[in-house]
Order: structure tokens, then C-alpha cells, then sequence
């Protein structure tokens, strides 16, 4: 039974955003007997909702509110207001991410121990090893259900058309390529039903055969009685004494109205551009440059991965479209080898789009039209592609920021991002545009296209990780340098970006953190 | 900073297209299919976008409703898809201009723009340009246009989001309710 709490309980947890980091922590920390309160911007939506509708999905659930993409890259000219493509509902990205969930690799950890310092990036280690997270890894692919591992024991999905005709290309250029391990269940799991292959994994999963904390996390949590979710309730900012120490969240409800939520412990999880904004809403004249930024990294390193597209086209019928949304990797290139001409590594995701959005992003912006375009969009059923997803490098100056003037319908500064390529990110690129084509010419392609990036669904590094206060916002228990208090639970307190998948790593962060917050809470240091 | 330039998400909420409407069931949908080609074939008597007889046709001209036509086919031209789906985009948006005198001169002037562009490199109005080649070469100057990028993104979605059209490219819609496709051929290709 869900839990009501008053806001004048000064005992909570207080765990703004209800996705992969909130949301988990939120369920953890509540079957320890830790009491918390969730606000989350976005609605409340039920499984009747999800529909396989690309655009109406993108237009029920999206996060719309006004943002500004700056910089040169094409992104900033083909998509100026929308930066990220997340989620604003209970469950956040969760909704929308399409299940695949991978390990960070060891050197994905030690980046900077890896490599030397990387000219124009600001990359370092993470405070935390691989080895200190397998444990925890284990434990977020069980929860979550993830096929293909020992954790569950849960077998792959079946190889769809799609990814048999990349399998074949890889196979004929000699590139590793394996079915995806993905938090999507193949077998009755946990109370939900296994894959039917309906293709929409990222419009919401309609069945819930997808991990989401919309109906996996967030109802178990509220099972136990020591959780209270809070739709609709859009954070303003965090108040704090005059020790430093955090004391409540002030935040504007369904209705508008102002309510300041107390709480002993805050935890930000409102993925890499709202996390840093909050903090930098919450100025006061004791931290003028906002909370946690002493060392002024809250909102810098915004990273996104190295990503673009490659959709080929054949002859013949691929039906790419029935199939789970990413049914596999060509993981040939995902190590660390400076002789390719870049650091780092990347994955090729085979991964459909449904005809809408190809037709939005096959060739993006205000160019995209033409015969060449409607010629491969009339091709759509013959078409096999990629999403590349790329280590990028954390840059200072690729951040979020906020607008000097305009105020969004909360009268909140808009959040501004700048993003551009480091060298190394458009090196990245360019081999994986090159590898795939020889990949897709192998196995009898007409025509090769390469896409730009489009909005990231994966956002990090705005509130990073850092052994030593001066290098980065929170320490290796993703708890604030300054403010010990003070939680980020999300994507942005990656170190590095990895070239997998953000999802896995954030809950098997939000795990140990949970175990670690019911540690210092028991030893009353917090 | 960017303030006039539309985000992904406007011009999906500014045009109310016909294939936004939800189809619930096959009997719905074709009635919805029904209609939509009663009210295209009315339209298409004039040649044009605009219903013949509507204030706004009059106003903006025959050749203009003609133009608009031809402009919305070099924009996404698929020589098999018949005019009726490139009207039936088109066709909410000119009734709108009728009530919206802002919307209505963005298109009345659009045209105009658009052949005085013709007339200075071929010396003839857009409809008269013989080749696509040369059409195409006018809209390129016109692209960064309010007017050519509101009717591309209409069209994008009107053409691309169209449930009707996507059986003709390849797409299979909306698939839970029949059980996905882990038993309709997830895993057939016989070409490899």
C-alpha cells in the first residue's frame, strides 16, 4: 500500500525522479525499511496508454519543456530545442530505453589511466573498479531480468530477420556479432510476460516483457508501505541550513502550488540535464555557484556517446521492424585501440526505427526532402541498420547551463546544452560510418546511408564522479563532495561514458548506493 | 536565440493531420479511410489543394491552388502514390487558412515567392518548369522558408505517418494486438 507522508517529516529520503536511478533506489532503500518520498515531474501512465504509434507515443510521454541546443554541431541546427530524448512520466527513461544492458568494460573505469591525458578532453578515472561492481552488476540482472546472462539464466530472444542479415554481414567481414543481452524477459519472469516481438520497445513496452520502474520498481516500493510517489511535482529547488546540510525540496505540484517537502537525505535523479539544473537553481548565498560545485563541474563532461546511424538498403526484404528493437551487437570495435586512429571503443547496435521516424532522421533538419529521401523511405521494408553508440570523450565545455532571460512555465531558467564533437568522437565516427559500409556492401547492399546524430537518449557526466572534491561533484558513492547529505542517483555522475548502454550501470549504482545510504544512516552520520 | 525555429514536437502540434487521429479498430478505419477520400476527390476537381468553391481557393487563385499541389509532390515524390495522399495532408491545412489570416498569406505569399523565383531562372511559373531537376533547383532557394518547411513537415507527417501508405513501403503499424510477431515471421529471410 502506498505510502502518505507529511511534509513536515524530517526523517525522509526525498528522491527526485522515478527512472533506472530513482526509481530503483527509491524500491531499495524501501525494502531495507528506509522511508522515502519520490517527485517526478512527469504524469502518471498506465499500461492502456503505451500504444505502437511512434509520433503519439513521442508526443504523450516525451520530456518537451523548453530547452536550447547550442554549439556547431548539426544537432543544434536540425533539432534546436530538443536535446535529449527522455522521458517525462513515473518510470523516466525507463519507458523509452530499448532493454539492451551491458557491463562496462575494465579500461571503461580507467580512461584516463588508460590513455594519458587526451588533448581538449577532460577525461578521468572513475573512484570506482570493475571488480568492486561486478557484485552489483549480478544483482541488477536479476532484478531487472536481463536474457543471455548467468544471472538469470534466461535464454536470448530468437535472431530475427534483421539481425540475420547483419550477422551475415559481420560474419563476412570477420567482425564479432552476438545476439543483445537485454532486460527484456523471454520467459514468464517476475510476474510479467516474456517478448512477443511487437517492435515499439521505445514507444513504452505495451505488454511490460521490458524492465521499467513504471511497473516493476515503483509498485514494489509502494508495496511496502515506506514509499510515496508524487506525480507531477516539478522540483524547484533544494533548501538547505546554515551547516551546509540539505533540509527539503521546495517543488510546484499538479495544481501549481508551491510545497517545500522536508527530508534528512536528497537524492537527485532527473537524468544529466535536470540533475545539474536543479542544482544550479538552488544558488544561495552560501553556495553562489549552486550546490555540490565547488568545483565547478556540476553541469560540464555532458556526454552523450559518440553515436549516429547507418541504415542500408537491399534488394530483397528484411522486415527489420519485426523484431525486438536492438536484437544484437557488432561488438568488434568496443576495446580500447589507439591504432584505429581514435580512443575508445564503440558498439554497432543493429536497431529499427519504425517509417515515421526514419523519415524524420534519415536525413534530418530543413534539407530532408527530395527524391533521393523518398526513394529510401519507399525502400523502407528492404532497409538493415545501426545505431552507433561510441565512448565519447567527457569535454568541460560540452555542459548544461542556464538561460540568462527566459524562464519556462515553472519560472525556471531554461536549461541550455551545448554539445559538439571532441576530435577523437568524430574519428570514432567516421570508422564506425566506414566499417559499416564495408559490413552492408558485404552482404549485397544498394545504398548505404548515413544519418547524424539525432537527440540523445543517452545523457551523462553533468555531476561526475571523482576520488578527490576538486575534479568532480560526488564520490564514489555517488554522494556529494560538499554536502554529504546530498545523493545524485543517475546518469550523471558517470566518470566516463563507456560505450554500452547507461542503463544497467546506473541501477547497479543505485544498488550499492541504497546499501550505502542505509549504512551511514545507521551509523547516524547522515 | 532560435526563437523561430521549430522544434521537432511543434509541427506535430500545430498541424492537426488526418493520420493523427486514432484508428481503433479495421471498421473505424475505413470509415475513417471513407471519408477522407470523399473529401480528397472533391478537392481534387480544381486541381488543386483548396476545395474549388471555398472562399480561400478564390481568394488565393486557381494557379496558386495548383502550385501548392505540385510543390507538395517534388517535396516527397513517390510517382505510385496517387494525388489524393498528398491532398488529403494538404487539405486541413487550407482549411485552416480559411479562419486564419496569418496561415493564409504565409501560403498566398509562399506561392507568390515561389514563382517570382521561377520566372527570374526560367522565366515561367513553378507549374510550367518542365523538369523535376529544375523545380527542385527553385525550392532549394526556397527551403529555408517558414512557408516550404511548414508544408515539409505536414507532409512528413502526413505521407510517413500515414497507416494507409505504410503496407505500400514496407511498414507494419501498430502489432501488440496481434500477438507481435514471434509467431508472423520475426525470423524469415530467404536471401541470405
Amino acid at each position: 500500500m502506498s505510502a502518505k507522508f507529511d511534509l513536515n517529516d524530517d526523517s525522509l529520503v526525498v528522491i527526485i525522479g522515478s527512472g533506472a536511478g530513482g526509481g530503483t533506489l527509491a524500491n531499495e532503500l524501501a525494502q531495507k525499511g528506509i522511508r522515502s518520498v519520490v517527485l517526478e515531474a512527469g504524469k502518471r501512465f498506465k499500461m492502456d496508454d503505451i500504444e505502437n504509434d511512434e509520433w503519439k507515443m513521442f508526443g504523450k510521454i516525451s520530456w518537451l519543456d523548453k530547452r536550447y541546443v547550442v554549439g556547431p554541431a548539426r544537432i543544434a541546427e536540425d533539432f534546436p530545442n530538443l536535446p535529449a530524448w527522455i522521458v517525462k512520466g513515473v518510470g523516466g527513461a525507463t519507458m523509452h530505453w530499448a532493454g539492451v544492458a551491458m557491463r562496462f568494460q575494465e579500461h571503461e573505469f580507467k580512461m584516463k589511466t588508460t590513455n594519458g591525458t587526451v588533448p581538449g578532453a577532460n577525461v578521468l578515472d572513475w573512484p570506482v573498479s570493475l571488480e568492486e561492481m561486478e557484485p552489483y552488476y549480478v544483482k541488477a540482472e536479476k532484478k531487472m531480468g536481463v536474457c543471455g546472462t548467468e544471472a538469470t539464466g534466461m535464454p536470448y530472444h530468437g535472431k530475427s530477420s534483421h539481425y540475420k542479415v547483419v550477422a551475415e554481414g559481420a560474419k563476412r567481414i570477420g567482425a564479432k556479432c552476438d545476439q543483445a543481452k537485454l532486460a527484456i524477459n523471454t520467459e514468464v519472469r517476475d510476474g510479467r510476460p516474456p517478448c512477443q516481438v511487437n517492435g515499439f520497445c521505445m514507444q513504452g513496452c505495451r505488454i511490460g516483457a521490458k524492465w521499467s520502474t513504471m511497473y516493476t520498481e515503483i509498485p514494489k516500493a509502494e508495496a511496502t508501505g515506506n514509499v510515496e510517489v508524487r506525480p507531477q511535482s516539478m522540483v524547484l529547488r533544494i533548501e538547505h541550513d546554515k551547516t551546509g546540510k540539505v533540509t527539503g525540496v521546495l517543488y510546484a505540484d499538479k495544481d501549481g502550488n508551491q510545497q517545500l517537502q522536508k527530508a534528512r537525505i536528497v537524492a537527485v535523479a532527473g537524468n544529466s540535464i535536470e540533475s545539474p539544473r536543479m542544482l544550479l537553481n538552488s544558488e544561495s548565498s552560501m553556495f553562489p555557484d549552486g550546490l555540490a560545485n565547488s568545483s565547478g563541474q556540476v553541469g560540464q563532461n555532458y556526454m552523450t556517446h559518440t553515436t549516429g546511424g547507418v541504415y542500408a538498403e537491399f534488394e530483397k526484404p528484411v522486415h527489420m521492424y519485426k523484431s525486438t528493437v536492438v536484437p544484437g551487437i557488432v561488438h568488434e570495435w568496443s576495446n580500447n585501440d589507439p591504432t584505429r586512429g581514435h580512443f575508445a571503443g564503440y558498439e554497432l547496435e543493429i536497431l529499427h526505427l519504425g517509417l515515421p521516424f526514419m523519415s524524420a532522421f534519415l536525413n534530418p533538419g530543413k534539407g530532408g526532402w527530395g527524391r533521393e529521401l523518398a526513394d529510401s523511405l519507399a525502400n523502407y521494408g528492404n532497409m538493415a541498420g545501426f545505431w552507433i553508440c561510441g565512448e565519447d570523450m567527457a569535454v568541460e565545455s560540452n555542459n548544461i547551463t542556464l538561460h540568462a532571460t527566459e524562464k519556462d512555465q515553472y519560472g525556471l531558467p531554461v536549461p541550455v546544452v551545448y554539445k559538439t564533437d571532441h576530435i577523437n568522437d568524430t574519428r570514432m565516427r567516421n570508422h564506425a560510418y566506414d566499417r559499416s559500409k564495408e559490413l552492408f556492401d558485404a552482404v549485397g547492399a544498394l545504398k548505404v546511408n548515413n544519418l547524424p546524430p539525432y537527440p540523445a537518449s543517452h545523457n551523462m557526466g553533468t555531476n561526475r564522479m571523482s576520488e578527490h572534491a576538486r575534479d568532480g561533484v560526488v564520490n564514489r558513492w555517488g554522494q556529494a563532495h560538499d554536502i554529504k547529505n546530498l545523493f545524485v542517483s543517475d546518469g550523471s555522475q558517470f566518470t566516463s561514458s563507456g560505450t554500452e548502454n547507461p542503463t544497467l550501470t546506473i541501477v547497479a549504482l543505485a544498488i550499492r548506493q541504497a546499501d550505502y545510504i542505509a549504512d551511514q544512516m545507521k551509523r547516524k552520520e547522515i | 536565440m532560435n526563437k523561430n525555429k521549430k522544434s521537432l514536437f511543434s509541427f506535430r502540434k500545430s498541424d492537426q493531420d488526418v493520420s493523427d487521429t486514432p484508428c481503433s479498430d479495421r471498421r473505424e478505419f475505413l470509415s475513417k479511410s471513407g471519408k477522407l477520400a470523399l473529401g480528397a476527390s472533391a478537392v481534387i476537381v480544381g486541381g488543386g489543394l483548396f476545395s474549388p468553391n471555398s472562399f480561400a481557393a478564390k481568394k488565393i487563385g486557381a494557379d496558386a491552388n495548383e502550385t501548392l499541389l505540385k510543390l507538395a509532390r517534388d517535396i516527397y515524390p513517390h510517382d505510385t502514390l496517387e494525388d489524393k495522399y498528398y491532398v488529403q495532408v494538404m487539405s486541413p491545412m487550407a482549411e485552416s487558412a480559411e479562419k486564419d489570416p496569418e496561415l493564409f498569406k504565409l501560403l498566398a505569399d509562399g506561392v507568390k515567392l515561389l514563382d517570382n523565383t521561377s520566372v527570374e531562372k526560367y522565366a515561367v511559373s513553378f507549374t510550367q518548369i518542365e523538369t523535376e531537376q529544375e523545380r527542385v533547383a527553385v525550392l532549394k532557394i526556397l527551403e529555408p522558408t517558414p512557408f516550404f518547411q511548414k508544408i515539409k513537415g505536414a507532409l512528413m507527417m502526413g505521407i510517413y505517418n500515414n497507416p494507409e501508405i505504410w503496407p505500400l513501403f514496407g511498414f507494419g503499424g501498430s502489432a501488440w494486438e496481434k500477438g507481435g510477431y514471434i509467431n508472423r515471421g520475426y525470423d524469415a529471410v530467404d536471401w541470405l
